[in-house]
């Protein structure tokens, strides 16, 4: 894992200082809040809808269990006893008080965590895939990469007030395992003809009220080009992104009023501006950064099959459990979807033990994942059996990742001051709806995605089956869309029609299920029978009542 | 409709959140600020909705609370107009925070 060397240590702690006066500056009357609101989101502060918010940046999703259980400890000691997993691969606290908050950013430096350009228009925390380093099919750890960005875009004075908030996601492999195609940015490490590693560019990716699915604008771009080549990008933004409009303001509004062709030659001249290209990353200090996420210290051993006769701990090796690149060795999913909690949340006590699972049998590293779960990258397969049972008695041991229940879930209007309904309570519904686990099995490969506003941070737009929440008159109401993939297929789901209550489509849902089982061919996974027999007739049952 | 100047029909009640920990409160009888909806002052009276904008401009001044506004409250049933007001009387629906203690066993 990547060390922070002195300047990051002196940048979090002196940034630590000043937030801490800005807060006494606060509570003396010395700032008011327009004055200080920008200040705290700055610090990953928000005020939400019963208390403050504070968003805690891991770094493409890499967390040491030092820094878990400083997260734990953060938990018990100034927030309510758990945590909550973004699907920005963060950590959210949901009930800080202000006065606790310089103290809670000082613990975090301790250990290397901040919490800064976890909001405002800024380049927020690059994600990645949460196998990085672990799986077989990269090209390469794309973590470095994801390192080299984060010091890049840290703290960068021309880019901290940019038309709007601006995601930079990172993959090395042809599966996608971050959604970069709906990232503003999105970079996928390649090997052209040559045998050059350099990356594929997608830009003008988004979510929220307007989807788009980004565009190539580079198709291969040498490594060391990447700051240079980004930061003309950026420029090209900052100058011409809208910021009359809020709802306009996102590179892919710029992107799609300009068309890619001129923006692309927009940014390719920028570019030829800034050569000779002096904020190149030069190869040695690639190979410094690279020598941070080295491997750990594997022990050779031979691959092993796992056989056993529990169904439940055999499922978890179906579900939960890949192959790390390295024989004996596996990758472990943790699963923070049980049936009666919020999607990614996870109690103190249960980081606690993912932190000594992680120092017992991960060389000390777990990541969080843009589904809102956790992953232990390198466990010798052979220890598999006691990390399950360990976590059965942690209770994070559900079989379900991939599966219909392994739902992402905004926080909603139960905690989120832009809902405009509840998110938590539509998951938990569908998760005791499909909760038989042999019934789960037979559904297989299942993204539902469910968003309590049309900001869309429960991916919605993305899911196989994606919820939106609305409310008219006082009313909840559900907007179903179909055909959405997060994949590297990404595709953005069609909306079916009028909305239904939250009961009618836990209904509609299962009706389109059973739908689909009846009509699959082979082993096609619910997205493929979506798209070889239409939207059509999954609304035909979806509306059968109406 | 909700304002930080009274612009709302009907019955109107002031809210915010409190400075030092961004908890929820209302505006009471006593000019003070509650934590309990049920507390909250209620009134269609001019004069009164006056006298409250005052009040919510000086503690806001006072760095008591931020960002006072009033709210539409129903006649009828005494509960806030808006949906997403109504979810600030209730709280959350759902927080981990209840199952936490969760039957944890060290192995």
């Amino acid at each position: 894992m990547y060390r922070y060397d002195e300047f990051d240590a002196e940048m979090v702690s002196s940034r630590v200082a000043q937030f801490k006066a800005q807060v006494e500056r606060r509570l003396s009357g010395a700032l008011s809040e327009a004055e200080f609101r920008p200040l705290r989101l700055m610090n990953g502060l928000y005020l939400q809808l019963h208390a403050y918010m504070l968003r805690v940046a891991v770094p493409y999703g890499t967390l040491n269990s030092t820094q878990m259980r400083k997260l734990a400890d953060l938990a018990d000691k100034y927030d309510r006893g758990y945590g909550h997993i973004t699907t920005r691969q963060n950590v959210q606290f949901n009930w800080p008080e202000l006065t606790d908050v310089p103290d809670m950013l000082k613990e975090l430096a301790s250990v290397e965590m901040h919490a800064i350009q976890t909001s405002g228009n800024c380049i927020r925390n690059v994600t990645s895939d949460p196998y990085a380093g672990a799986i077989a099919d990269e090209i390469e750890d794309p973590r470095p990469t994801c390192e080299i960005l984060r010091q890049w875009s840290t703290l960068h004075p021309e880019f901290a007030f940019l038309p709007r908030k601006f995601k930079i996601a990172v993959i090395a492999s042809k599966k996608d395992r971050a959604l970069i195609r709906a990232h503003d940015i999105g970079l996928e490490i390649i090997e052209n003809d040559a045998g050059e590693i350099g990356y594929r560019v997608y830009v003008g990716g988004g979510l929220g009220r307007t989807p788009v699915i980004g565009q190539v604008l580079r198709d291969f771009l040498p490594r060391v080009e990447l700051l240079p080549y980004l930061e003309a990008t950026l420029r090209i933004y900052n100058r011409y992104g809208r910021r009359d409009n809020k709802f306009k303001a996102r590179i892919k509004i710029l992107v799609q009023e300009t068309g890619i062709e001129d923006f692309r030659t927009q940014v390719e001249a920028e570019y030829a501006e800034l050569v000779p290209l002096d904020i190149a990353v030069s190869p040695e200090e690639v190979a410094r950064i690279t020598q941070y996420f080295s491997p750990p210290d594997y022990k050779d051993l031979k691959d092993i099959e796992v056989k056993t006769d529990d169904p439940a701990y055999s499922r978890w090796l179906k579900h939960n459990v890949l192959e790390n690149k390295t024989p004996g060795y596996s990758i472990v999913n943790i699963s923070l979807k049980p049936k009666e909690r919020a999607p990614g949340d996870v109690t103190s006590e249960q980081m606690r033990i993912a932190a000594d699972l992680a120092d017992e049998f991960s060389f000390s590293e777990i990541r969080t994942t843009h589904q809102q779960n956790l992953v232990l990258p390198y466990v010798e397969t052979q220890e598999l059996e006691n990390v399950y049972k360990k976590l059965v008695a942690a209770k994070m041991a559900e079989g379900n990742i991939g599966l219909i229940t392994d739902i992402i879930c905004c926080p909603g209007m139960d905690f989120c001051s832009l809902a405009t309904a509840r998110s938590i309570p539509v998951s938990q519904a569908i998760a005791e709806r499909f909760w038989d686990a042999e019934r789960q099995a037979v559904i297989g490969e299942m993204q539902i995605k469910i968003s309590g506003c049309i900001n869309a941070c429960g991916h919605h737009h993305v899911g196989h089956i994606g919820i939106l929440g609305l409310e008219k008159a006082g009313v909840e109401f559900y907007q179903v869309k179909i055909g959405g993939d997060p994949s590297e297929n990404t595709a953005l789901g069609q909306i079916t029609g009028p909305g239904f209550s939250q009961e009618e489509l836990i209904d509609g849902i299962e009706r389109m299920v059973d739908h689909y089982i009846e009509i699959r061919e082979n082993e096609e996974r619910f997205i493929d029978t979506v798209r070889r027999a239409g939207v059509e007739t999954f609304k035909e049952v979806l509306y059968v009542d109406a | 409709m909700s304002s930080a100047k009274h612009k709302g029909k009907g019955p109107q009640s002031l809210t915010a959140n409190t400075l030092r920990d961004g908890l929820s409160v209302w505006l009471t009888p006593e000019f003070d600020w509650s934590m309990k909806y049920s507390d909250a002052l209620i009134t269609e009276d001019d004069e009164t909705i006056g006298k409250m904008e005052r009040i919510g401009e000086e503690s806001e001044h006072a760095n008591d609370v931020v960002a006072p506004y009033f709210i539409d409250v129903e006649a009828e049933s005494g509960l806030p107009v808006r949906y997403r007001e109504k979810f600030r009387v209730r709280g959350p629906s759902y927080d981990t925070a209840t199952l936490v203690p969760l039957d944890i066993q060290k192995v």
